[in-house]
């Protein structure tokens, strides 16, 4: 088995990031509590999904703590 | 992330999965607290691949922890590359993340209950692995946002230019005729996504477990599907993964 990737069938992918965003799906789907869906909403606008928004922020401190030797998903084409 | 551990802690096992045999050349990486190496253990005949953890992170902190964002995001990734490392030679039925065993015989007590679905499950994934899929709508392809005068207005601009939130669907006819597709390549489906199912543009998505000499077939048919898509949508497909939306609910690991 390979190291798991991002396969984007077509051409406007622009968030490599993504793929941290599903080590944690896949990770947690099969049961962990996970918080709901929280919505920040600014001037009436939703700004952002705040779970991916504070998961892709946090995964720069993890991964200042993480020894990045292996497993980390990357971007396949 | 975790507090450094002493040498007085109390440590508990955390499981990250099982095994039917063990590679030929030992595993050397570093466990889910990123301190702790990840050992294997033979309990009834099956290899449990674990790392010892201290129990105040994992055991009672654990729901605690998982609240905190930093911490679960480390963790989780941790404790993906350490069953990734493992996934590489051997086939893995992976435990729930946060799987902890007081000792090795709470542990052997365990895997002895469910010996005879672990071993049905093992059969399930063999020489299989799971694949994300997610269809999104297609951003709009202007993205400068006009000049504007207040913060709100900023912000109202870039959410016009984002795709509508839940406006769209595919129509029931593509997407069956998508399903029915992969239904033909993938032994198992499974629901998927509850971290990313806020996504924007986010129109479906599911886990596939699928044999490894499906795998180009199923890119085959993700290619095809992008062609007649190009206009509005795009696949996204991420994996090989460990499967562990497939690991029966009877058999959990944990």
């Amino acid at each position: 088995m390979s190291t798991p990737g991002t396969l984007v069938f077509s051409d406007t992918n622009d968030d490599d990031q993504l793929s941290l965003v599903d080590i944690l799906d896949h990770v947690l789907n099969q049961g962990v509590i996970v918080r709901g869906n929280l919505v920040i909403s600014l001037a009436g606008v939703d700004l952002v999904y705040i779970g991916l928004d504070v998961i892709l922020t946090s995964v720069e401190t993890a991964m200042r703590h993480i020894n990045a030797t292996s497993g980390l998903p990357g971007k396949a084409s | 992330m975790a507090t450094r551990l002493n040498s007085t802690d109390r440590r508990v096992l955390y499981l990250y999965g099982v095994t039917q045999s063990q590679p030929a050349k030992p595993i050397v990486h570093v466990g889910v607290d990123l301190q702790s190496p990840v050992e294997v253990i033979e309990c009834q005949g099956v290899m449990c691949w674990l790392s010892r953890v201290s129990a105040e992170d994992f055991e009672n902190s654990l729901t605690r922890n998982m609240e905190n964002l930093e911490w679960l995001t480390t963790a989780s990734v941790a404790h993906q590359r350490a069953i990734q490392a493992i996934a590489q030679h051997v086939d893995i039925l992976p435990a729930r993340f946060g799987t902890v065993f007081r000792d090795e015989r709470s542990l052997t007590a365990h895997i002895q209950k469910q010996l005879k679905q672990i071993s049905r499950d093992f059969k399930r994934v063999k020489d299989a692995d799971e694949w994300g899929i997610k269809i999104f709508e297609t951003a709009p392809t202007t993205t400068s946002v006009p000049k504007v005068s207040s913060g709100k207005e900023y912000l109202m601009a870039k959410a016009a230019l984002l795709p509508k939130n839940k406006s769209a669907q595919i129509p029931a006819e593509e997407l069956s005729e998508f399903q029915d597709e992969l239904s033909g390549i993938a032994d198992e489906s499974a629901p998927a996504g509850r971290i990313s199912s806020g996504q924007r543009g986010l129109l479906f998505q599911t886990s596939l477990l699928v044999k490894r000499a499906h795998r180009q077939h199923l890119e085959s048919v993700l290619k095809k599907f992008s062609r007649k898509w190009s206009e509005t949508r795009r696949i996204e497909c991420t994996g090989p993964w460990p499967p562990y939306s497939f690991v029966s609910q009877d058999s959990k690991l944990q």
